[in-house]
């Protein structure tokens, strides 16, 4: 019923369980060939609104459409059940039928259209090889590993070409090495079928490196939405700061506002900082920092603030450093060396986000 | 998955249990306020069967009785099903296999057969009883006196306890007692300060429901309470049957409600106790393969408690019936070897009416058994993944016959075949029987049906429906072969529990609707010894067949 090269369109959806409001007015967009990354804690409502658009939740109220067709509307009384949407979905736990072989869960879509026999071999064959199962045709779920699984589960959902595909937290159900592997896997799939895909995940890294556009949910409403680079840059809302990245956070009140900067004051601390949305004098404020963005210093200077090293961490690849000025703490990247020596912190005044603490 | 328009075959399937399980209901409720049997066209309305029950002392004595015997039911299984579980579960018993198989043997064999394998095993005369008066010079027990029949009520409901709390030891968390056991406690420590307390909505539970079965009691009492004279509940309307020299139809109605509204608060309670107890299972840790507590020495103190356990409760009954069913007869100064015989089965199958309760018996188990569960299957599947009215409506249907013991049950469907105009040509034939044995094992059979729906995860089907295929296409390809193990495992079950089911058959029991469960009523009623040992030595037959399928299978033998 839909073809390829339509939107997927979702208007002000709304949901609720029983008084509980889950989805409160959530409007978003999927352009074709386009990868959008549904981002939030638990409880934000991100799996709902990926079930609302397969159709395994009814929602109060709003509008689903592909192009034309319209899979969801509330107000002209339209609900069109699951079956009927064309659509394919990844499940978290991948759900392979235990009772079928990993041809005949692939085939399955195939045959509820009526394909011929032939096709339908010739088709599920190609998907197999596509996904790189081509020898495990025969194998029962409970004979694959983790990874081989998931591959099914997305060789079923994408072997009648739906127009767009949904994957519920894909990656979450490997271990963390092979999900690293399988991130780079799943977006050069992504990119090489040409998919519309729409990605649930709680993992920010997760949600930059697969996806073309990132929707920040919070509390069923999207807090921010754009590109991975926009969220991570340029984030409009203390919240979307602090999910984005890992950050140093110094609350305290603002005392002089010049042209693009403001001026933080708090426990041990005077610093230059960016202001991010309305702010005023006298109004707290919370400065965010990404750790990356820390400098280390010997010398007093503008920006810097005498602090104390702690510990540091190896991580392998860098070193994490704890700082300590007054209650605060204060973590950083760097060099062991550097950080051994060095009495200051330098925050760029470009990269200190102050965000006003909402009254 | 959403509710959303109620489909045709599912408000079908609610409205066709809705009316077999409260039509009979409501004809008791309404026959109990009538003052004459509602064929009577004399009757009216009024009070007076109560009025009549409740003036006669009988009544009162068989209420305390069994208050009585459900009260020592509970305070003598309670401890053993506990340990039981306990040892069987924790600890390094040896035949631990063996024992697991045996211990539900009880369950299975019908209550009417094993209470009279004790009266030819124990009885005055009974073998057991002759060979101790050569041995002591006087038979040491008594088993028609109440303290015996709570005892031996007691003592074979001990599986009952020992199932819910060995469930609930399997899913505690090895981890919580390991904690326990590394923060200093020993092994009795533990058990006493965390497993137990941690089990405890599962005895309290395993409590209830034997105090409501014991106030079901019927086949025990009625064998055992005889000679004595001791009436409980059921036995009491059982003998109201020719009280007043005609058919007392609104008398028994008047005590069965009386019965219902003792036991439906109990079904209710039970119910609200899972509900609670489901509260510790979000606490379980992880279930690991735990070390076995070493019993030492011990463990030998252990089995022959057990032993003797299970002597007393299969072994005594069992070999009783199946030794009174091969003499002719039996009494004091008898040798065993002179009155050997196969006669009693040649008179059993000289008889037809015999030979058809045994070949309907088959029968019932078999094709009836899979009707029932094709029922089941249906009802368990029109609730399926239903969260609103549907479920509601199913859930609280379930409950009313379960409180509903199969005597009155049998004795409502006898009213209703008979009350209900078209059905009175079904009166006489195997169907009214199966009907009544399916309604009073609705609750069962749900539970064995919802228990093999719990293990198909909600997307096995949601992905079936996001490919493509129709709800109805769903159950086709999805839900029913993933169910169809669970489907057959039920099968074998309701199978043995239809071989073992004998009180709902007697108010049914007629020509062409018999049955061997109410068959050894009516002939313990006539005094017919030796063809009631036949039969039932042939129903243990058919239930321990039933009972070597199951295991060859490896099916659970409980949900």
């Amino acid at each position: 019923m839909n073809k390829p090269g339509n939107p997927l369109v979702v208007e002000n959806l709304h949901l609720q369980y029983g008084d509980n409001p889950i989805l409160k007015g959530v409007s978003m967009t999927l352009e074709p060939g386009e990868v959008v990354a549904l981002l939030g804690a638990s409880g934000s409502g991100k799996t709902t609104l990926l079930r609302s658009v397969a159709g395994l939740e009814q929602p109060s109220r709003g509008r689903i459409a592909i192009g034309d067709a319209v899979l969801f509307d509330s107000a002209a009384g339209i609900d069109v059940p699951v079956e009927k949407r064309n659509l394919g979905l990844v499940f978290q736990s991948y759900a392979l039928w235990p009772h079928r072989t990993v041809f005949e869960n692939v085939a399955y879509g195939l045959r509820l259209r009526n394909v011929a026999a032939g096709e339908v071999g010739d088709r599920v064959t190609q998907a197999l090889t596509n996904l790189g199962l081509g020898a495990l045709a025969d194998r029962l779920p409970h004979q694959l590993s983790g990874g081989q699984q998931q591959r099914v589960a997305i060789a079923r959902a994408l072997v009648y070409n739906p127009p767009v595909v949904l994957m519920d937290e894909p990656l979450s159900n490997l271990d963390a090495k092979l999900r690293e592997e399988a991130r780079a896997w799943l977006r050069e799939l992504i990119v090489r079928l040409g998919l519309s895909a729409l990605v649930v995940t709680h993992d920010q890294t997760e949600a930059m490196a697969m996806s073309d556009k990132i929707l920040l949910l919070n509390f069923g409403q999207i807090e921010q939405q754009g590109t991975p680079e926009d969220m991570y840059n340029r984030p409009h809302t203390q919240f979307t700061a602090e999910f984005m990245g890992s950050n140093n956070r110094l609350p305290g009140t603002v005392t002089e506002i010049a042209a693009d900067r403001a001026l933080l004051e708090g426990d041990g601390f005077r610093l230059w900082g960016k202001p991010r949305g309305k702010i005023a004098v006298g109004d707290r404020a919370t400065g965010i920092i990404r750790l990356e963005r820390m400098r280390t210093a010997r010398d007093p200077g503008e920006n810097r603030i005498p602090a104390e090293l702690v510990t540091a961490m190896f991580m392998g690849d860098r070193s994490e450093h704890l700082f300590k000025l007054g209650s605060l703490r204060l973590r950083g990247y760097g060099t062991d060396t550097h950080a051994a020596g060095a009495g200051f912190l330098e925050l760029p005044p470009d990269d200190l986000w102050v965000f006003a603490t909402p009254a | 998955m959403t509710s959303r328009a109620l489909s045709l075959p599912r408000s079908t399937v609610v409205a066709l249990t809705a009316v077999a399980v409260l039509a009979p209901v409501l004809l008791i409720f309404w026959q109990s306020f009538l003052n004459a049997p509602f064929f009577n066209p004399a009757h009216k309305f009024g009070l007076a069967s109560y009025a009549f029950i409740f003036d006669d002392p009988d009544f009162w004595s068989a209420l305390f009785n069994s208050v009585v015997i459900a009260t020592g039911m509970a305070v003598i299984a309670l401890p053993l099903g506990a340990a039981l579980a306990f040892l069987l579960t924790r600890t390094d018993l040896p035949w631990q296999r063996t024992i697991e198989v045996l211990v539900l043997v009880p369950v299975f064999v019908s209550p009417m057969v094993l209470a009279f394998g004790y009266v030819v095993a124990m009885g005055p005369v009974g073998f057991y009883s002759l060979w101790a008066k050569d041995i002591v010079g006087d038979v040491p027990w008594n088993v028609y006196s109440l303290f015996s029949i709570a005892v031996i009520a007691g003592l074979t409901h001990v599986p009952h306890v020992y199932l819910y709390s060995s469930a609930a030891l399997k899913s505690l968390g090895s981890d919580v007692e390991e904690a326990a056991r590394v923060a200093g406690a020993n092994p009795l420590q533990v058990a006493l300060n965390v497993s137990l307390p941690m089990t405890m909505p599962a005895l309290l539970y395993a409590a209830v429901l034997v105090f409501f079965l014991g106030f079901e009691l019927f086949g025990l009492p009625l064998v055992l309470g005889d000679p004595e004279g001791h009436l409980v509940l059921a036995t009491y309307l059982y003998k109201l049957t020719n009280k007043l020299g005609t058919p007392s139809y609104h008398l028994m109605a008047a005590v069965a409600v009386c019965i219902i509204a003792v036991t439906f608060p109990l079904v209710l309670l039970q119910r609200w106790l899972l509900k609670t107890a489901g509260k510790y299972v979000s606490v379980k840790g992880k279930a690991t393969r735990q070390k076995m507590l070493p019993l030492g020495g011990w463990k030998w103190v252990a089995l022959l408690v057990v032993a003797l356990w299970l002597a007393f409760t299969i072994v005594v009954p069992i070999s009783g019936i199946a030794l009174r069913a091969f003499v002719e007869q039996w009494g004091e100064g008898i040798k065993l070897a002179d009155v050997l015989t196969l006669e009693n089965f040649r008179q059993v199958f000289d008889q037809s009416d015999q030979v058809r309760a045994v070949v309907n018996t088959f029968l019932i188990g078999t094709l009836g058994g899979a009707l029932a569960v094709g029922c089941y299957a249906a009802i368990g599947l029109a609730g399926h993944r239903q969260h609103g009215a549907v479920a509601r409506i199913l859930d609280y249907l379930v409950l009313i016959p379960r409180a509903v013991p199969g005597l009155l049950a049998g004795l409502a469907f006898l009213w209703l075949f008979l009350f209900v105009p078209g059905l009175k040509e079904l009166r006489n034939t195997i169907f009214s029987v199966w009907l009544a044995y399916s309604v009073v094992w609705l609750a069962y059979g749900l539970r064995l049906i919802s228990g093999a729906l719990l293990q198909i995860a909600p997307e096995l089907e949601e992905s079936a429906r996001t490919v493509g295929a129709a709800p109805s296409r769903v159950l086709k390809d999805v839900t029913l072969p993933l169910i169809r193990f669970g489907l057959l495992a039920s099968w074998l079950l309701v199978f043995m529990i239809f071989e073992r089911e004998y009180s709902t058959g007697v108010y049914l029991l007629g020509q062409g609707t018999e049955v061997i469960g109410s068959m050894l009523v009516s002939l313990w009623g006539a005094g017919a010894i030796d063809q009631v040992a036949a039969l039932s030595l042939i129903n243990i037959g058919l239930v321990a067949a039933g009972l070597a399928v199951a295991l060859r299978f490896g099916v659970r033998l409980h949900e």
